[in-house]
């Protein structure tokens, strides 16, 4: 177990959360590479069969960063997107996959630090959950 | 009874005058005046109420209560009518032998009629030299008529005027007749009444509004004619309010009586009331279609209100303070309109002039000072009271031949004429005729009418105090020249008359006078100066005894004498010794007593009492000489 | 048109002139006491009397209140007059025998006191408070109280007024000084108005110009405190505007504009140092901000660049640095950049003005980057100036003993000091965080705007279109202020220079035939760019959404919502997406 690297697809919103991962590159702050990050435009752009589709591919575990309430670059585009996650939780566990392997986040474009914490954070709680077979399909 | 015309009025006259006409007799007493009352002429009244139930007679007998009939000093008076007899200083004792002798029979009551000072007695009310010289046109109706009975007023001859004006004059022509007479404002300022009603109808603006206005606030120290009509007569002046208000056009009058007169707002309120059930004020005065209604207004107590603007003011709910009169309250006064403001006697007149004509009354009087004048001759005097007489009789005809002369055979000293405003008039010019004009021109002026007369004992340095005291307590304080000026002037006085007088005093004084005139607001602070600068011109030698030798004459001002008893006088009698307050005087029975002068406190107590003028009034050891 | 004649001099006046604006007309002096532009004639002093000539007759009347006729002839200066004036002002110095205006204005007529008993007074009964606070504030909160010589001015029963709107109408217009507003009059606090352009340490009037370089010149009222405003009284300032300008029913307008760029160039706000009691500021006067000793030290300032403090010259002056910025672990970890340089120049100011002042420095680092900033330094040290230097996490401490100040850092000896000053740090604004999000920009984390890029951009937001210049985005001095805002210029003008402007195709779109009508992403879109349309289909007519092109921004909420997969973003369709997952993982 000590040997699995979990991987973990991050949908980054454009303005904020993909910013500020920049931001944590320009500045040589270090994390681990087990995150693929798909940019787009707005965190309220994803589609929650996103997760599912990540999760179904062969992720171990999702992250959903955007801007924090209140200064969403399009003004309530990361609202939608709590919502929902909050019901893709839901409906998840029902189905039987944990629900901490699905996170959100919010990180804005000054905060390269919070960035690495955040990512350090979720590796380590999927770390401990092992890999995802639920619903891998390859 | 509505009266709608002069015919209704003749009516009523003649049956009035026939109704008095069947008594045989009549009692005339004066208890509706205040100072009758206080000398408790009410319980004279009574004894007569009492003792008439008692006789049983076919006599009719009326009896009237009048106002004041003039002669203060020996109230109560009865009359008895028709004989016209006399009684003075009658008591409610004295009631019962008056009734018997005179009212019953035809005789009269020896010891109860006037005697004049040199001792010859009177009997009839129209022989007694008071009387004689007087020309009572304006208060001459006193007597047969009770204030508070327009009845009375009617049968005498009241509101015939107003019919008159009513009926057969148009406004101008009223204010036209007021012009020819000569009439001149009886409250100090003199102006020609009927040139003050011309310019306010002049002033009046697109609505009409104007004010008639009666000046009762009465402030001058001593003087009460304006109080005595307004008790004993107050239709007259009603009736001439009601006539001037409609040559101007106002209707809307008041009179500002001071609150210090509460018997005369009580009659004033209630002959008010009378004229207008009567139909002489109102909507629709006797029928003429002219409308006018009076209401009474109180003062609250300050002597500058007697000041017309500051009248105005406090009419009108303000601070009673002057204005600057540069423009005149006949232009703009009460509530910013043309305002007719006049003194109760110059309102008295009006009827007059309007039933006997201009004519007659211009031929009273001087040629610049027409009709009567109304003085309240008090102070050092034998008969005090209230004296009509035509403009340009002399001082002295006045002073000697009416009042009397001076009591005790003093020696006349000096007249204050003119309140606080006037001046002080010596010995020497006693031959000066009141007249507006004349009496200005010595330094003094007619005022109101306050007439004091003053004696060997009178200090004219303290009466120059005296005013100067009252005018500043009387002072609004809004313009510096009067509130300081005043002050100032006090002060230097009270360090004279303290003994503490200085070079340079005097001509301070002047000074102070003359910027009073020149630098005051209004007209109290304008005359301030005049007790002082009278007083010193007739009478700067006191002044200077006052200041460089430490001495007043006249025994008045305690400061400078003390009382020390004469040894040669003194027969021991100790009356002195048991009267004094603080048991100064010592000596045994038949032996001279003597004064400690540490223990004097000079209330002058001794000397009032001792029968022997062993009491003497001595300059202080170590006066200037 | 009236024609009279002053001191023989003919003038022409309109009727209703007094004789005392007449005579300002004509240039001819009259003295007043009780008299003001703004307020009805009163007549009390009797000061402004003047001799009148009509015929043979003479008479002395008050100018102020005497309206003038045709043919009136004043004459200004008579002996009479000067007599009359001279006994008023003989009479108001024994009553005043200490005011001011009354001794000058008695030595001016050659009065002396000495013949009149002598009182202590200092009002002179003018009325002027009275009549101000009763006709132009329509408060009347005092009073003549009293008549003749008793008269006094009072409030009702003696009691602090609580009409009294404690705004010192009463005190600006007594000619003595005679009207204390704290003790008698007021129960409300009268509360001196500060000048916010001179940090709180003069007052200012409520009409007045905000500062020298105020743009427009020209004063502004205090809407908050102007007395017309509150109650509808006073409007004593249009009396005194010759060119009538003063306008009461100005209102604050909100103008839209429609722009293309917009600089962000907020500015910065002072650290308050009452949040650190240590310092002693707020609770002992002699401690003041390097702000506070800018405007002392400003010709223009409230002393007129006298260096004072209670009153005298300093002789020992401390400057204490980094007060705010710099704390570890703290909110504001960074360095204000401007405040060693502003230090060195205010002890420069010091030297210059109080040649032997004791000057000390207690500092950390001295940051001197900048073209001839050490050089600068250097020669301050040379003057005399001595830099103490103290340890960040060191506490330093003011106290006072005996009316002395005394400062003490760790490593130091407790020094001496008659003023201490405070280099406090540069924070953001406090609108900060709204204007970020009326901006849609961010704010880094220690609160100023964000630009975009550390090095590459800095005069950039992520917003396309919005720039940054000055201390809004970080602490910065004049020299830098300027570079970046010349910057930010020149990327906003770039823009609006050009016809038109690529932009990203990354718009949402339909396909018509997918899509079902059902709404969902017309209520979500946040910009309303989605709207349903009627359609044609086989036939029948239905409606489908349409996106309008010009105002998506292309966020992606509708192509999340929908249901049918109709709409999409283009770049970011839900195929590219999946791809990109399958292709990630």
């Amino acid at each position: 177990m000590s040997s699995f690297e979990p991987r973990i697809v991050a949908f980054l919103c454009n303005w904020c959360s993909y910013a500020g991962a920049d931001l944590a590159g320009t500045s040589r702050i270090k994390y681990p590479p087990n995150v693929r990050t798909i940019r787009v435009m707005c965190s309220g752009r994803i589609n929650p069969m996103f997760i599912v589709n990540a999760l179904q591919e062969g992720a171990d575990g999702v992250l959903i960063s955007g801007c924090h309430p209140g200064d969403c670059h399009y003004s309530k585009g990361n609202y939608y997107a709590r919502r929902r996650y909050q019901v893709m939780k839901n409906i998840l566990e029902y189905i039987g996959i944990h629900p901490d392997r699905v996170r959100m986040s919010w990180v804005s474009a000054g905060e390269g630090q919070k960035f690495a914490d955040v990512i350090n954070e979720v590796i380590e709680g999927i770390k401990a959950l092992g890999p995802a077979e639920e619903i891998r399909r390859r | 009874m509505l009266l709608k015309g002069s015919k209704d009025v003749e009516r009523l006259k003649g049956e009035l005058e026939s109704r008095y006409s069947r008594f045989d007799k009549e009692i005339v007493i004066t208890t509706n005046a205040t100072c009758c009352k206080l000398k408790k002429s009410k319980e004279v009244e009574e004894a007569f109420s009492r003792e008439l139930k008692k006789i049983a007679s076919t006599k009719k007998i009326n009896m009237r209560l009048t106002g004041c009939l003039g002669f203060c000093e020996i109230e109560p008076i009865v009359i008895i009518n028709p004989q016209g007899i006399l009684y003075r200083e009658v008591k409610p004792e004295d009631v019962a032998e008056i009734i018997s002798e005179s009212v019953l029979k035809d005789d009269v009551v020896t010891r109860l009629v006037y005697t004049s000072p040199s001792g010859s007695a009177y009997a009839n009310k129209a022989d007694i030299p008071f009387y004689k010289k007087q020309l009572r046109i304006v208060t001459g109706n006193n007597d047969i008529i009770n204030p508070t009975s327009i009845e009375d007023y009617i049968a005498a001859g009241g509101y015939s005027a107003l019919a008159r004006v009513l009926e057969t004059m148009k406004p101008d022509e009223v204010t036209e007749e007021i012009k020819k007479s000569g009439l001149r404002g009886r409250g100090g300022g003199g102006f020609p009444t009927g040139k003050k009603w011309e310019t306010c109808l002049k002033a009046k603006e697109e609505d009409g509004v104007c004010y008639v206005i009666c000046n009762a606030d009465e402030g001058d120290p001593g003087a009460y004619m304006d109080r005595s009509l307004l008790e004993s007569n107050p239709h007259s002046v009603i009736e001439g309010m009601i006539i001037g208000s409609y040559a101007i056009g106002s209707n809307e009058g008041y009179i500002y009586v001071r609150a210090e007169y509460p018997l005369a707002v009580e009659h004033v309120r209630h002959a008010l009331q009378q004229a207008e059930a009567c139909g002489c004020l109102g909507d629709n005065i006797m029928g003429s279609g002219h409308r006018f209604r009076i209401r009474v207004s109180r003062g609250a107590g300050a002597f500058v209100c007697g000041e017309s603007t500051a009248l105005m003011a406090s009419l009108e709910g303000k601070v009673g303070r002057p204005r600057a009169k540069y423009v005149h309250t006949v232009e703009r006064g009460l509530w910013n309109k043309p305002t007719t403001l006049n003194n109760v006697e110059t309102w008295s007149n009006v009827p007059l002039i309007i039933n006997r004509g201009a004519g007659w009354f211009a031929g009273i009087g001087t040629k610049g000072s027409k009709g009567t004048k109304i003085f309240s001759l008090v102070g050092k005097i034998n008969n005090t009271g209230l004296v009509e007489v035509p403009m340009g009789m002399t001082l002295r005809e006045i002073i000697y031949d009416i009042g009397g002369g001076i009591p005790q055979d003093k020696k006349f000293k000096a007249v204050q004429t003119g309140g606080p405003s006037g001046g002080c008039i010596p010995e020497n010019l006693l031959h000066l005729p009141v007249d507006f004009d004349e009496l200005s021109g010595a330094g003094s002026m007619m005022g109101s009418g306050g007439m004091i007369v003053m004696d060997e004992d009178t200090c004219m340095v303290d009466v120059a105090r005296y005013f100067i005291n009252f005018l500043k307590d009387e002072s609004c304080g809004k313009c510096v020249a009067c509130r300081e000026g005043i002050k100032q002037m006090l002060h230097i006085l009270e360090r004279i008359c303290g003994g503490q007088g200085k070079e340079g005093d005097i001509e301070l004084l002047e000074e102070l006078g003359a910027y009073c005139v020149d630098t005051s607001l209004c007209a109290l602070g304008a005359t301030a100066g005049n007790p002082v600068i009278t007083t010193i011109k007739y009478f700067r030698d006191e002044y200077e005894k006052h200041i460089k030798e430490k001495q007043c004459p006249a025994g008045v001002c305690k400061a400078l004498f003390q009382y020390s008893i004469s040894t040669d006088d003194c027969n021991g009698c100790g009356a002195c010794r048991a009267k004094c307050p603080v048991e100064a005087i010592t000596g045994g029975k038949k032996e001279a007593h003597s004064i400690d002068l540490s223990q004097c406190i000079k209330c002058g107590v001794c000397f009032d009492v001792c029968r022997f003028d062993a009491v003497k009034k001595v300059p202080l050891k170590g006066a200037v000489l | 048109m009236i024609n009279i004649k002053i001191n023989s001099v003919p003038l022409e006046v309109e009727e209703g002139t007094t004789i005392l604006e007449a005579a300002k007309k004509g240039d001819t002096p009259i003295p007043t006491l009780c008299h003001h532009p703004a307020l009805d004639s009163f007549g009390a002093c009797r000061l402004c009397v003047v001799e009148i000539h009509y015929g043979k007759r003479v008479k002395i009347v008050t100018s102020c209140n005497y309206e003038v006729w045709d043919g009136l002839e004043v004459f200004t200066d008579t002996d009479r007059v000067r007599k009359s004036r001279a006994m008023t002002l003989e009479l108001l110095l024994a009553r005043c025998p200490d005011v001011r205006m009354i001794k000058d204005l008695a030595r001016e007529y050659g009065v002396k006191q000495g013949r009149f008993s002598e009182e202590s007074d200092n009002c002179i009964l003018c009325g002027l408070c009275v009549r101000i606070c009763k006709e132009r504030m329509g408060v009347g909160a005092a009073d003549f109280v009293g008549r003749g010589v008793d008269m006094k001015i009072d409030t009702p029963y003696s009691r602090g007024s609580d009409a009294c709107l404690a705004c010192g109408a009463c005190v600006t217009v007594c000619p003595t000084g005679a009207i204390d507003l704290e003790k008698r009059f007021s129960r409300n606090e009268p509360v001196p108005l500060k000048s916010v352009f001179n940090a709180g340490m003069s007052t200012k009037p409520v009409i007045a110009t905000p500062f020298p370089q105020a743009v427009p010149n020209i004063p502004v009222i205090d809407s908050a405190n102007c007395v017309y405003l509150r109650t509808g009284g006073c409007r004593t300032c249009e009396t005194f505007c010759e060119a009538k300008a003063i306008d009461y029913d100005q209102k604050d307008e909100t103008v839209e504009v429609d722009v293309g760029t917009i600089i962000a160039a907020t500015g910065f706000d002072l650290y308050n140092p009452e949040e650190k009691p240590e310092y002693g500021y707020g609770k002992y006067p002699e401690v003041i901000t390097g702000l506070e000793f800018e405007r002392l030290v400003s010709a223009s300032g409230p002393t007129g660049g006298k260096i004072l403090i209670n009153g005298k010259e300093p002789r020992k002056v401390v400057f204490i640095q980094c007060v705010g910025s710099r704390e570890e672990g703290g909110k504001r970890e960074y360095c204000s950049r401007v405040c060693c340089m502003y230090t060195a120049k205010h002890a420069h100011l010091v030297k210059e003005r109080l040649k032997d002042a004791e000057i000390s420095i207690f500092y950390t680092d001295l940051r001197a980057f900048g073209k001839g900033y050490e050089e600068f330094v250097n020669r301050v040290k040379d003057e005399g100036t001595t830099y103490r230097r103290r340890e960040l996490n060191e506490p330093i401490e003011v106290t006072k003993k005996k009316g002395k100040l005394t400062v003490t850092a760790k490593g130091h000896p407790a020094l001496e000091a008659d003023m201490v000053i405070l280099a406090t740090a540069v924070v953001p604004r406090e609108d900060s965080l709204e204007l970020a999000r009326k901006l849609n920009i961010s704010l880094s984390p220690d609160g100023f705007f964000l630009e975009a890029h550390p090095k590459l951009k800095p005069v950039e937001t992520l917003t396309g279109g919005i720039f940054l210049a000055g201390c809004a985005q970080g602490p910065k001095d004049i020299p830098d202020t300027v570079s970046q805002a010349s910057g930010a210029a020149s990327r906003a003008i770039s823009i609006l220079s050009k016809d038109t402007i690529m932009m990203e195709a990354i718009t949402a779109a339909v396909n018509e035939a997918k899509c079902r009508g059902c709404g969902l992403c017309v209520e979500i879109c946040p910009f309303n760019a989605i709207e349903l349309k009627e359609i044609n289909r086989l036939g029948y007519t239905v409606k489908v959404a349409s996106v309008n092109e010009a105002l998506c921004k292309g966020c992606g909420s509708c192509s999340a919502a929908c249901l049918s997969q109709a709409v999409q973003q283009k770049g970011f369709t839900d195929t590219q997406i999946l791809e990109a997952i399958r292709g990630i993982v």
